[in-house]
């Protein structure tokens, strides 16, 4: 009985020993796979930083104006801020034509007198 | 036969401790290697893990960040022919080939041949096909806006351990925050590219078309004190930093100090406005020199013989701004300076500041000659805050450089009602006076012109710093863009003159009729619509 219980003991260690091998294997295994993903994943953002940074040289506005010079013969034109998405009415607002905070953009109507306009008389009598 | 024995057993012993010997030196060179070197051995995404953060613009667009390059070594004797290595070394890296050739010569068996190659320049040396060759990654900072940043942001350079220490500009003035950041981190900083460049180019325009010496810009937010932009020419190439022609690292903006001439009557104005020692329409006599004492007071141009003080401001007049600040004297002109931060160095992100230049007897004569821009040295910079407080409503601001869109307005230091008051003059000098040349049409700007002669060894000398300060718009100001030229030459499309209202002024408008689109600013009537559509 002893006998058959030792051969089962000595048989269970060395199936532990090959099941712990195995499992340590692909462990080990996988450990280098990983090691090896984490190194590509940062090998690649290391990548993308260089292109990024790349990106911003060749996009940056003074390359642009200069191809665009060069390339399209474009140069800066006149621009106007007539009003911005903040000073834009929601739905269901006032209307804008009604007294509301945007400025009038029309080139013959004033919406105000420019409060600073009364003293660029000279003479400061208006 | 038993001293056979104990003989052989001596020898078993010998040659015992002589194998344990030889394994103990290959498992110390095993350590060595695998342990000890290959500890040292860096790729370059652990390289980058080390690099300082990111600097980025209020948008979130880079300006600076470490990239990972490799500095290229190499060991000669692995080379059939040492002469063909450097010219092939030198073409692929830009190194010089007579000192390439003049290290393979030598006797050192691992030698540098380039620093900082990037990926390209790796990748034409590994084309080569050489062997004995060494990649060591290492990581650049890299600036995208090479010169148009370079003043304001500065550069680094490596530490006694390798380790890169910002030496000029924000990169100093910024160094713990960027050495102790998180990988994939940044520091935003208040600056606008897009202000960035527009001054930046109009700048570069103006400097060469009137061949100055020296020229300089910012762009300040009067509520936050955040600086949109900040250009000082001549530049330098912060990638390469190699001083070419007339380069130099020098900030004239933040670094140096400059009487400024007579944009300082916005302090004498304001002076007076705030003790109401002056009306607007008080005429004041002119002449044609005031004297006091030994000294006499000349006007820079030729001037009526009586203006209104509003007028003193919009021409520019000397004698009529000195009789002006004379009413207030000289202790009240200095604890007004003092408290406009003027007398004492301005305190920024940037490491650069210079103690402001005054007189230590500040008597009649220097608060005459203080009251137009002369006796005062101060950085623009440090100018363009205290002016800033005088349109934002009368409180003082601190300029940062870093982004921070609350309102920042400090301490009152004049009242609400002198800042109105100095608003409708600064107007009255765009639409009557010598800022003519600023007005951005819709965009209300107020400001004043700045033409100081420039201090020499025997005096002062017929050279001039040119300056504009605007704000803008002018009813509930924004913004502030100060410029400036040193040195500037006349054309033919000025008649020849040189002065600020020919120089600065139409370059300031120009900066100011590009960025406040950009900024959200919108635009008005142009002033001629609407004083016509009033009558």
């Amino acid at each position: 009985m002893i006998r058959i219980l030792n051969f089962f003991c000595i048989a269970l260690m060395g199936l532990s020993i090959l099941g712990l091998y195995h499992v340590s294997e692909r462990a080990r295994l996988a450990n280098i796979e990983l090691n090896s993903v984490n190194r590509q994943i940062a090998d690649e953002r290391a990548a993308i930083s260089v292109l990024e940074t790349e990106w911003e040289h060749v996009a940056g506005p003074g390359r642009v104006a200069e191809l665009a010079a060069a390339k399209f013969g474009l140069d800066n034109t006149a621009t106007a801020q007539l009003s911005s998405l903040e000073l834009l009415p929601r739905r269901g607002d006032e209307a804008p034509l009604t007294p509301s905070p945007i400025r009038r953009a029309s080139a013959t109507e004033p919406a105000s007198t420019p409060k600073l306009q009364q003293i660029s008389v000279r003479d400061g009598t208006q | 036969m038993s001293e056979n024995a104990a003989l052989y057993q001596r020898r078993i012993v010998i040659g015992a401790v002589m194998c344990v010997a030889a394994f103990a030196l290959v498992l110390a060179r095993l350590v060595d290697v695998t342990l000890l070197r290959g500890a040292g051995e860096r790729s370059a995404h652990e390289v980058l893990e080390n690099s300082r953060a990111d600097l980025v613009d209020r948008n979130g667009e880079l300006l600076a960040r470490d990239i990972p390059v490799a500095d290229l070594y190499a060991r000669p004797h692995a080379f059939w022919d040492k002469r063909q290595a450097a010219r092939d070394l030198a073409t692929a890296t830009g190194a010089d080939q007579r000192r390439l050739a003049e290290i393979f010569a030598g006797k050192r068996p691992y030698v540098l041949v380039a620093r900082q190659l990037t990926p390209d320049e790796q990748d034409r040396v590994l084309r080569l096909g050489l062997p004995g060759l060494d990649f060591q990654p290492t990581a650049k900072r890299y600036y995208p806006d090479g010169r148009a940043t370079a003043q304001v942001l500065g550069v680094t350079s490596p530490d006694a351990h390798g380790e890169d220490q910002g030496v000029s500009g924000l990169e100093m003035g910024l160094n713990e925050r960027l050495r102790g950041g998180h990988p994939g981190e940044a520091v935003q900083l208040s600056l606008d590219m897009r202000v960035q460049y527009i001054l930046d180019s109009e700048i570069e325009a103006s400097r060469e078309e009137f061949r100055a010496r020296a020229a300089g810009g910012l762009v300040l937010n009067v509520r936050t004190g955040e600086v949109l932009g900040m250009v000082s020419l001549p530049d330098f190439d912060p990638n390469t930093r190699a001083l070419e022609n007339d380069d130099t690292t020098r900030d004239i903006i933040g670094q140096d100090v400059y009487e400024l001439g007579s944009v300082f009557k916005i302090f004498s104005f304001a002076m007076a406005t705030e003790d109401h020692t002056v009306r607007p329409d008080e005429v004041l006599p002119i002449g044609n020199s005031l004297t006091i004492g030994r000294y006499a007071i000349h006007e820079a141009e030729r001037m009526p013989a009586t203006l209104a003080a509003r007028d003193v401001l919009a021409l520019s007049s000397n004698i009529g701004t000195a009789q002006i600040v004379l009413r207030s004297g000289p202790a009240r002109q200095r604890q007004f300076l003092t408290r406009l931060g003027l007398l004492s160095p301005l305190r920024t992100e940037l490491p650069e500041s210079r103690r402001p230049l005054y007189p230590s007897h500040w008597g009649q004569i220097e608060t005459a000659t203080i009251g137009f821009g002369h006796g005062v040295a101060v950085t623009p910079l440090s100018f363009a805050a205290a002016a800033a407080a005088v349109v934002n409503g009368g409180r003082r601001i601190h300029p940062t450089f870093l982004k921070h869109p609350e309102d920042a307005r400090g301490e009152q230091v004049i009242s609400p009602e002198t800042s109105l008051k100095m608003r409708e003059l600064l107007r009255y000098v765009v639409t009557n006076g010598t800022g003519k040349k600023a007005d951005a049409p819709g965009y209300d700007v107020g400001g004043k012109t700045g033409s100081a002669q420039k201090a020499g060894k025997h005096g002062y000398e017929h050279k001039l710093v040119t300056s504009f300060c605007a704000a803008f718009p002018i009813d509930d100001p924004q913004y502030l863009v100060f410029v400036m030229l040193d040195e500037p030459h006349g054309t033919k499309a000025t008649f020849g003159f040189a002065l600020a209202g020919y120089t600065a002024a139409p370059l300031a408008g120009r900066v100011i009729s590009r960025i406040a689109p950009i900024l959200g600013v919108p635009q008005k009537l142009p002033v001629a619509v609407a004083a016509r559509s009033n009558t």
